[in-house]
């Protein structure tokens, strides 16, 4: 079936989305879920009073369907109790919907699973057991290929720029002087990415702010796996730490300082 | 009325072509196989035909084989070639950006004990001539690489491939169905071997392509039957679709200077003013060296499911390289050879012109998008 397939109310609720916006407070939770496949992202903010949804928001990056299962199950949700709001299944936002197109079902499973994630934040947050999430650091691990493309693509040194013209570059998070570096470098070149294990760049916020609003496409909680090419460096192979899924990742240079 | 700026997609059959076809369907529906006068008539207008085929890009008549498209054209050339020239080596190279039915014949050759390399493409989707020769071994007997990519424009050095592979004695297909009445094709000039052809991305009919195959190589048939098309394609041919492919080829070849210029404005026209108004928004493929009619984008934190479910309901009709549209729900394979990540490749839109396109087209993407990209951005969690 085609993906633009799509049942009326589906593309009611996609033309005018109920709920959309965001939420801060004592009694709000929130929830996060990215689908690793298609990249699809979806965050809810749920405010409760006397453990039912009083308000509920949401924003979402993702395609038609994607956008109307949220904001169908905002609706579905708003007034349930919390465990009333856990049992809403990807199935019942479909049906609520006038059902997904085959393929789409995913993106309702979506849906259902950010709203779980934005009840259980909430009930963490009240039972004021805040887990600290311990990442491992992994700077000295051996990457595969960093030997055989020394000076081949993949750099110990970011000093000397014209080594980086033109070339779409990728810096590992090495601590603030890879930060300055990808900063400087991205007003010479077209394309840097930086790759932090981090859900955040840790720095200064002045230098994470600048490598913010420069032009750098920062991938976080992404690890550096394997360098591959032939005779230069030619692709990556990333680990999304958070998905816990692989992929590919078209560049010419690798910077490891 | 509805903006339709999606040429890449599907192509309306130009008004004169239709016309030309017209008789063959019911006056003149002789079969060329036949002995007979009605036969002989199909006969001629095949050959003429054939003819006009092989002036447009510089082949000799005998060397143009009629298939049912582009598809079954690069299966022929793959498989055909492979199959018969498997004795003298088993090596394909191809690059990361081709037509997903060349990957898809690729996957399938490598389960027939062929081994594939395929060469990346730089940030603009540009293939280098070096990493060609980086994968050449000595079992190497076929490189294939797409004229110009049907999804970001960009336009290869087919003639310093053709030249380097012929030198090597390598043969060399090249797909160039987007790059068809948008460059002047010539498999003189370029040393081409095998080339693909699609009717109707010159404004002929659908259903009829041809295959370009040099005097002197050999292929086994895909397709088995009453030994038409010198035995290389059987199957009573197509003469409706024959003589419309070859009206196309004749319009395009008188039409297609006047045709580029002014597709070339509408491309400059689309990229400069959607990158003024929309802040965030890149172009994906390469400033110039990327075909006249292409303009294909990305916006930060924007789905490209959304915008063209969006556009469609202001009556624009575009494409996307979004995984949501996909039927695998992948993301473009040519927007993520070009070093872009998937949400980034999630975003894109691809906007193609053609010959029916107006002004007017042009000036209702422009008012429209922004207002489309304002809106999906306030839904996204992406934008800040």
């Amino acid at each position: 079936m085609k993906s633009t397939a799509y049942s009326e109310k589906v593309l009611d609720h996609f033309r005018k989305p109920r709920n959309v916006g965001t939420m801060e407070g004592e009694d709000i939770g929130k929830g996060r879920v990215g689908n690793p496949v298609c990249g699809d992202l979806m965050e809810f903010y749920i405010e409760v009073k006397d453990n039912r949804i009083k308000d509920i928001k949401f924003q979402t990056f993702g395609c038609g369907s994607a956008v109307a299962t949220a904001s169908m199950i905002t609706e579905m949700a708003k007034g349930k109790t919390l465990e009333e709001a856990l049992k809403i299944t990807r199935k019942d936002v479909a049906d609520e919907l006038d059902g997904l197109p085959p393929i789409k079902m995913h993106c309702s499973n979506l849906a259902a699973d950010a709203l779980r994630d934005a009840i259980k934040n909430y009930q963490k947050k009240k039972g004021q057991t805040s887990e600290t999430e311990v990442k491992e650091e992994k700077f000295s691990k051996e990457i595969a290929g960093e030997k055989e493309f020394l000076n081949k693509g993949v750099y110990h040194d970011a000093s000397d720029i014209s080594s980086f013209e033109g070339k779409r570059t990728l810096i590992v998070d090495r601590g603030e002087q890879s930060i300055a570096a990808a900063i400087k470098l991205s007003k010479h070149i077209p394309r840097v990415v930086f790759l932090t294990p981090g859900k955040n760049v840790s720095a200064s916020e002045e230098l994470a702010t600048k490598l913010k609003k420069a032009n750098v496409k920062i991938l976080y909680e992404s690890e550096l796996l394997e360098i591959h090419g032939i005779r230069t460096v030619e692709k990556v192979l990333i680990h999304d730490l958070n998905e816990d899924t692989k992929y590919e990742l078209f560049v010419d240079a690798v910077i490891l300082l | 009325m509805n903006a339709y700026l999606d040429y890449q997609s599907s192509k309306p059959i130009d008004p004169r072509v239709f016309e030309a076809m017209m008789p063959y369907f019911q006056d003149k529906f002789g079969n060329p196989s036949s002995l007979h006068q009605i036969g002989d008539e199909a006969t001629k207008i095949m050959e003429e035909s054939r003819q006009t085929i092989a002036n447009f890009i510089n082949a000799k008549k005998e060397e143009i084989i009629f298939t049912s498209g582009a598809t079954e054209s690069n299966n022929l050339a793959f498989f055909g070639f492979a199959m018969r020239n498997k004795e003298k080596g088993n090596h394909i190279i191809i690059s990361e950006i081709e037509h997903i039915s060349i990957l898809n014949i690729t996957k399938q050759l490598v389960k027939l004990g062929f081994t594939i390399s395929k060469v990346p493409v730089d940030q603009y989707g540009r293939v280098y001539l070096d990493k060609i020769k980086d994968r050449l071994t000595d079992k190497t007997i076929l490189v294939s690489i797409g004229y110009a990519n049907n999804e970001v424009g960009t336009i290869q050095p087919i003639s310093k491939i053709g030249a380097f592979c012929r030198e090597k004695n390598i043969m060399f297909h090249t797909d160039a169905v987007a790059a068809e009445g948008l460059l002047t094709l010539d498999v003189k000039r370029d040393n081409i071997d095998l080339m693909t052809l699609s009717s109707n991305d010159i404004y002929g009919p659908k259903g009829i392509g041809v295959l370009y195959i040099k005097t002197g190589i050999r292929l086994n048939p895909t397709i088995i039957g009453g030994g038409q098309e010198h035995g290389k394609r059987s199957g009573s041919e197509n003469i409706p679709g024959i003589v419309g492919m070859a009206k196309a080829a004749e319009i395009m070849q008188k039409e297609m200077d006047m045709e580029i210029e002014r597709l070339l404005g509408y491309r400059i026209k689309l990229i400069k003013n959607i990158l003024e108004k929309i802040p965030r928004a890149y172009l994906n493929g390469h400033p110039e060296e990327r075909l006249p009619n292409n303009v294909n984008l990305r916006f930060d934190g924007i789905e490209g499911e959304s915008l063209l479910l969006s556009l469609n309901d202001k009556q624009i009709s575009v494409s996307t390289g979004s995984a949501c549209s996909s039927k695998t729900l992948e993301p473009s394979h040519t927007l993520i050879a070009l070093g872009l990540i998937h949400e980034e490749a999630h975003g894109s839109l691809e906007l193609t012109v053609g010959r029916f396109n107006t002004n007017n087209d042009v000036e209702a993407v422009i008012k429209a998008l922004p207002e489309v990209v304002d809106r999906l951005r306030k839904l996204s969690p992406l934008y800040e």
